[in-house]
């Protein structure tokens, strides 16, 4: 249990420092702004409660607001994605179902269930935070492309992260 | 009782996630008067503290470009003072003259957090209330303009960057004078977008486009950037890209500017309305 927690602890931090000192900083004509901290909501255990799971979403959220002077916002998202996450993962479940104590990953898996369980829920996260950040409607069809194409990155960094993670 | 128990456990969780959705939109909502609530505020100043730390070792990298920057901008000044010399040549007594008084206020200050890749782009400052600084004013760095103050704390501000969705400014063509309205579309970080010019109004690439001066918070004449590129698109209005002067990239040294008439200029104005 407390061992856990702390992979989990190191994990957060690892993230986030990842996503505050590298992705930041990237900028791509504005289009682009992948955002992998979503990653530690989605590789907790299956068996974490659902308040549970909306607290660290809320926490995490939080972080990224205060260190990034986003009030709320990536809040707003993280909780959203906190809370849709156990309906998409009975979404995607395979015919087994899931083997008590695995973890999410591509390892117990495989790589097409991983890939379609991330899109998902990147996807979501990153339609109500855009949508969110603009909160107009005049600029729907920019604000669906940068959906799309941060989506893409982020899936594109989250792969090569947990490639790494896995050998660990 | 039992049934409360069991609605709880039904719908405990869809209730917490609205709660903490609540929370996160409070907070979105209540941006512009953040300060108010404590722990943001402590921890933005404790955040903005560590920053400074970290600028200045970032700081001692980019000596040499803030070098070549302030040589030019001494020898703009140098330049000017030139000139103030050589009209006082000229006169032969001397007149305290109360025609011209101060209007603007230069106060420098150093950018200690800023982003770019966002929507609603804002950059901190390390002056605040205990320097003069209120909202309302201008920000412009040796390059062009910045953005303009909405936030003061005690030895922070918070200015809007012109990269963001809500920044508007009037501008005009220095060569001509026409005027229209600068906005930035959320998009690339050196295109802005400059409104309201007239078909007719000849343009070319490469112009430059200034401030005007009529919201009494930027004076008049600071450079903002080039023409880039325009279009006709069939309407009366022209639709001008402007490359910013200023890389808001890289910015580090900054001016705020109060206007110190610009009470009187508000005051009269609201006044012509009320009465209209």
């Amino acid at each position: 249990m407390l061992n856990t927690i702390l992979k989990y602890t190191g994990l957060f931090i690892l993230l986030l420092a990842i996503q505050l000192l590298l992705l930041n900083n990237i900028q791509f004509s504005g289009f682009v702004n992948p955002y992998i901290y979503i990653l530690f909501i989605l590789l907790l255990p299956f068996e974490t409660p659902s308040w549970l799971l909306l607290i660290l979403s809320f926490a995490t959220g939080m972080v990224m607001d205060i260190s990034s002077v986003t009030h709320g916002l990536h809040t707003s998202a993280t909780v959203f994605a906190g809370f849709l996450r156990p309906y998409v993962l009975n979404f995607v479940a395979p015919h087994e179902g899931y083997e008590q104590g695995d973890l999410p990953g591509i390892k117990a898996y495989g790589f097409r269930w991983f890939i379609t369980y991330v899109i998902i829920i990147v996807a979501l996260h990153h339609f109500f935070l855009f949508y969110i950040e603009v909160f107009k409607f005049e600029y729907f069809f920019r604000t669906l492309l940068r959906v799309l194409l941060s989506t893409g990155f982020t899936l594109m960094f989250i792969v090569i992260v947990q490639s790494v993670i896995i050998r660990r | 009782m039992r049934s409360l128990l069991n609605f709880l456990k039904k719908f405990g969780n869809v209730l917490l996630f609205i709660l903490l959705e609540l929370i996160a939109f409070y907070l979105l909502a209540a941006r512009p008067n953040y300060h108010n609530i404590k722990l943001t505020k402590a921890i933005n100043a404790t955040k903005a503290a560590m920053r400074k730390k970290i600028n200045n070792a970032v700081d001692y990298f980019s000596l040499s470009d803030i070098n070549k920057q302030l040589v030019r901008e001494n020898e703009e000044l140098k330049n000017t003072l030139q000139r103030i010399y050589k009209s006082e040549e000229l006169t032969t007594f001397n007149v305290t003259d109360s025609i011209y008084r101060q209007q603007y206020v230069y106060i420098s200050a150093a950018v200690v957090n800023n982003s770019v890749n966002k929507q609603k782009n804002y950059i901190t400052l390390d002056r605040g209330r205990l320097s003069g600084v209120k909202e309302d004013m201008a920000v412009i760095c040796p390059e062009g303009i910045v953005g303009i103050i909405v936030e003061v704390g005690r030895n922070y501000s918070i200015a809007m960057s012109v990269l963001n969705l809500e920044f508007r400014l009037s501008a005009r063509l220095s060569k001509n004078g026409y005027f229209g309205s600068l906005t930035w579309d959320g998009g690339n970080v050196n295109s802005l977008i400059l409104k309201e010019i007239p078909n007719h109004v000849n343009v070319s690439v490469g112009d430059t486009v200034e401030t005007t001066g009529y919201s009494a918070v930027f004076p008049e004449g600071i450079m903002i950037g080039t023409i880039s590129d325009f279009d006709e698109r069939g309407g009366d209005f022209l639709d001008i890209k402007i490359q910013p002067s200023t890389d808001f990239r890289k910015l580090s040294n900054a001016y705020i500017i109060a206007n110190l008439k610009k009470d009187e200029q508000l005051k009269i104005e609201s006044g012509i309305q009320g009465t209209r």
